[in-house]
């Protein structure tokens, strides 16, 4: 869609990174085939819920893509149009677009959140979009996902540094856990990324410093707020040790109410989501941020100071990775340094962060769309990595031609 | 000297830098050459193993969630208890913090932190 009429589509193969792909097949502008997604399950071969629901939000924020399924589902192709966000005339009723997430998605909101903050900056108009429905899990899901306030509060602000920070905001309008066999919540999300940039700027991130507090949202859906008080407790006697700038809020809610019509009460509802979890942000001195998550299983069972301290331990081996982004943030500050313009930025992260699959992958994916390769050498601190990236200075495609 | 040139020394940055676009092996490979998890020859042999054995890889798709990407990982949460008790990690850890001067009903025996 750039420069050549049609380009041939990219290959790819499985259901892993299937998100990754398509974020960067947007954002480049290469189509992609991606095949044998699952093709070797009996019981739900092809394209799970929640990705079918990451196409029609594709979908809905572009113009112009092009999305085809196989019969089975095992095989997409995707050709992707301009990203123009939430322009009036393209499915975006008052400049919000609503997108519904089916019951039988087990992945919680970040899932789309994530991506949604990459490919935002580089989009025409503002995205506005509200998901709602009977799928929307705003707490961290047993499928690892992290929470919403997670991404509010330890994802978003790294976004500040590539200099998108004005009108940048995540509004969890109303919580929800995870519902039974953690499908389905009920949960409500806006999301407004209001800050479109043509290039986001080179990054260059040497020093980790030191963590100076710890920030947090406790959060109980339908059940007492009695849990929050107990995973307070229990995560700041952990931390305490650490850091006694420790502060967490506590956020109590009712379950949400979702229809569930019968046969002779076609206007009944029921209640969904009810559980407790915690979110954990440790802020460092040159604004670095860690995070851990943790959320009460659907099944029950985990009482609150069990997790509560599970989570703290989870937020110190996080800080003990060490490195300017977490593991969390890492894929997407990655994925902006590529899109970048054409210098080379630096970052300093840990080994375990970048020695990861996901991060590995991130690193062939980019080669694959035509991007730069990264450079790694040994960081000043032990245990950390310099990988610099050089942008590419596609980040803006789309806007540049409309 | 052969011996010490033979074995290779785990997390060198320049050895991931080599492996990372290596095609030939998949990230999980990479990952465990590069830990010095007795290298990439024996990580493929399991895989060949599961591809045929065929009751493993039923077994493996009933785990599901495990095919997907995490954001939040998988831990060892009693190994952290555990480990979170020792002395030694916890002072190395205090590092990554920084000192802060407290307020609190128990100020005292917090400000009173060892030297680094």
């Amino acid at each position: 869609m750039t420069t050549a009429p049609t380009p041939t589509p990219l290959k790819f193969t499985g259901a892993k990174y299937l998100i990754q792909r398509l974020v960067l097949a947007t954002l480049t502008g290469r189509p992609i085939r991606i095949s044998q997604i699952r093709s070797s399950s009996h019981t739900a071969p092809g394209l799970a819920p929640h990705e079918v629901s990451f196409l029609r939000l594709l979908d809905a924020i572009t113009n112009g893509s092009h999305i085809e399924f196989s019969y089975t589902g095992t095989t997409v192709l995707y050709k992707p149009g301009l990203i123009t966000g939430s322009a009036a005339g393209h499915g975006a009723a008052g400049g919000v677009i609503r997108h519904e997430l089916p019951a039988d998605c087990a992945r919680g909101v970040s899932y789309f959140l994530l991506p949604l903050c990459l490919l935002a900056p580089f989009s025409k108009a503002q995205v506005n979009v509200l998901f709602t429905g009977p799928g929307v899990i705003t707490s961290s899901t047993e499928a690892g996902d992290v929470s919403a306030d997670t991404v509010r509060t330890a994802v978003l602000p790294v976004f500040r540094s590539f200099g998108i920070e004005r009108n940048v905001e995540v509004r969890i309008l109303r919580r929800s856990n995870c519902g039974r066999e953690g499908k389905g919540g009920g949960g409500e999300v806006q999301v407004v990324l209001g800050h479109q940039v043509r290039l986001p700027k080179t990054l260059h991130l040497m020093s980790a410093g030191r963590v100076k507090r710890v920030r947090g949202v406790a959060y109980s859906t339908g059940v007492a707020g009695a849990n929050n008080a107990r995973l307070i407790e229990a995560a700041r006697g952990v931390l305490n040790e650490f850091c006694p700038d420790t502060y967490v809020f506590s956020d109590v809610s009712p379950a949400p109410l979702v229809p569930a019509p019968e046969r002779n009460n076609p206007s009944a509802k029921k209640k969904t989501g009810l559980g407790f979890g915690l979110s954990l942000v440790a802020e460092g001195n040159t604004g670095v941020l860690y995070s851990a998550d943790i959320a009460s299983p659907p099944q029950g069972g985990e009482p609150p100071e069990d997790l509560g301290k599970k989570c703290a331990y989870q937020l110190l081996e996080a800080v003990g990775q060490g490195g300017c982004v977490s593991s969390v943030a890492a894929p997407s500050v990655f994925t902006l340094m590529a899109m970048g313009s054409e210098d080379v930025g630096r970052i300093a992260v840990g080994k375990d962060v970048v020695g990861s699959e996901q991060v590995l992958q991130l690193a062939r994916d980019l080669r694959a769309f035509g991007m730069s390769g990264w450079g790694l050498r040994e960081g000043d601190e032990e245990d950390e990595v310099v990988v610099s990236i050089v942008g590419k200075g596609v980040g803006n495609v789309g806007r540049k031609i409309a | 000297a052969q011996a010490i040139h033979g074995r290779k020394q785990p997390y060198r940055v320049a050895e991931l830098a080599k492996l990372m676009y290596n095609d030939m092996l998949s990230t999980a490979q990479v990952l465990q050459t590069w830990r010095g998890q007795n290298g990439g020859a024996e990580a493929e042999g399991k895989e060949d193993d599961e591809e045929e054995d065929g009751l493993f890889k039923r077994r493996r798709e009933g785990g599901g969630a495990d095919d997907d990407e995490r954001m939040v990982p998988r831990l060892d949460y009693e190994a952290l208890e555990e480990k979170w008790k020792d002395e030694d990690a916890v002072a190395k850890l205090r590092r990554r913090f920084a000192r802060a001067k407290v307020t609190g009903a128990n100020a005292e025996d917090l400000g009173s932190d060892d030297d680094n």
